[in-house]
């Protein structure tokens, strides 16, 4: 009985069903060609397999992890808005652990004073400003949030991903120095609804590793993006519209 | 969480990566391209059936439409990497991993795609065929070339002692 290099190779594979199995097993004991055969399907099999095991071991860079997935970078902002809270009476609500979007908000809000102070451009306007209870963009910030597309033209402000939020307006994510944030357009203006710093521990691995932006931003993005990030065109196409959504 | 168990994929899509693109930047940029799809079509994917299958099939897509006409094939070999340490056990390995992988880069596109699947994954013939969206008796075939293809080339690069 002769078999095609096909079945021959099938079998090596483990490909075959039980009763072809034992018919070759009994073929290779007649036929030294056709174990040899085998053995051959075999080698090629376990060299090829063995040339490629060494990448499961490889940490994943972490560029590829998914959004959620992200390792978790210290927000600086926590210990201040723990303390903060700690000095005021105000009891917090009890009733969750807060997530890391909350408290880079409450971060955010109470990290203003000391945010302003550092990423004042030298001799420029301060890059974000309180406004009632909320934080907008301005300035330098404001400027590279309007105009900045592509990641092209970075100056001291480097805008991120872009993407219609599911409320219909589009965000976009900025990094400028140490800081990271949120910035949603409402109103005709930037809002900024999460900003943090990268831990100084953070600063090596976490951008050496492609992605910048803490987890409280990324949550932030994770919490309120539709759909897929908006592409280069894109960009272009929110920007010529003043990032207000077409009605 | 889809985002979780496609992550638990992320080593063997790289590896799968490598085996088709055989660079290493160009691999990891196709399972990020591949990466961004998965999230972003996540509604795709129907509960039940493979999600090792529904990835591969992206990277696959996303190599086929992306990444392929910036494949550096050439980079990879670089002239240190050739010639080290001749004649120690470690390095023998390392040239034969070279050898394998220069062999399957010199593939043809088809031929590296069911390597990639089936002898470096260790994918089921099924799943594979699955993934390429072919019938099983074409990717038999097609291994099984592919597969002569390979010990030609390695017989060609490397005189085995075995």
């Amino acid at each position: 009985m002769t078999y095609s290099d096909e079945t021959l190779m099938a079998y090596a594979d483990g490909e075959l069903e039980p009763a072809e199995r034992a018919a070759i097993e009994q073929a290779m004991q007649a036929d030294p060609a056709i174990a040899e055969a085998v053995a051959r399907h075999r080698a090629l099999r376990q060299d090829i397999a063995a040339a490629f095991a060494g990448i499961l071991d490889e940490p994943v860079p972490a560029r590829l992890q998914p959004p959620a997935a992200a390792p978790v970078a210290p927000v600086l902002s926590l210990d201040a808005a723990r303390a903060a809270r700690a000095a005021q009476a105000t009891p917090a609500p009890a009733r969750r652990r807060w997530s890391w979007p909350e408290w880079g908000a409450l971060a955010a809000m109470l990290m203003v004073g000391v945010l302003v102070g550092k990423v004042v451009p030298q001799g420029g306007q301060p890059a974000i400003a309180g406004n009632g209870n909320q934080v907008v963009a301005q300035g330098e910030l404001a400027s590279a949030l309007d105009r900045q597309v592509g990641g092209k033209d970075a100056g001291a402000v480097r805008v991120g991903v872009s993407f219609a939020a599911r409320d219909g307006g589009y965000c976009r994510s900025f990094v400028m120095g140490t800081s990271a944030g949120l910035a949603c357009r409402e109103g005709g203006q930037w809002r900024i609804p999460v900003m943090a710093e990268a831990g100084a521990e953070a600063q090596g691995a976490y951008r050496q590793a492609g992605t910048e932006l803490p987890p409280a931003v990324l949550d932030a993005i994770d919490a309120r993006i539709a759909g897929k990030p908006l592409d280069a065109a894109g960009e272009e196409a929110a920007r010529a519209r003043g990032w207000e959504v077409r009605r | 969480m889809l985002a979780d168990e496609i992550a638990a994929l992320l080593p063997r899509m790289r590896r799968f990566a490598q085996a088709l693109t055989f660079h290493r930047e160009d691999a990891d940029d196709l399972v990020q391209i591949a990466m961004e799809r998965a999230l972003g079509r996540s509604e795709q994917w129907e509960p039940g059936t493979r999600l090792d299958s529904w990835i591969f099939r992206i990277i696959k897509n996303a190599w086929i439409d992306e990444v392929r006409s910036r494949t550096r094939r050439a980079e990879l070999f670089a002239p240190e990497e050739e010639g080290e340490h001749v004649g120690d056990d470690t390095a023998q390995a390392h040239q034969q991993r070279l050898a394998i992988q220069k062999a399957i880069s010199l593939l043809s596109e088809e031929h590296r795609l069911v390597v990639g699947l089936v002898l470096v994954d260790g994918l089921p013939y099924k799943e594979a065929a699955d993934v390429l969206e072919i019938p099983m008796g074409t990717l038999t075939s097609r291994l099984a070339r592919a597969r002569e293809a390979l010990q030609q080339l390695l017989a060609d690069t490397t005189p085995r002692t075995r």
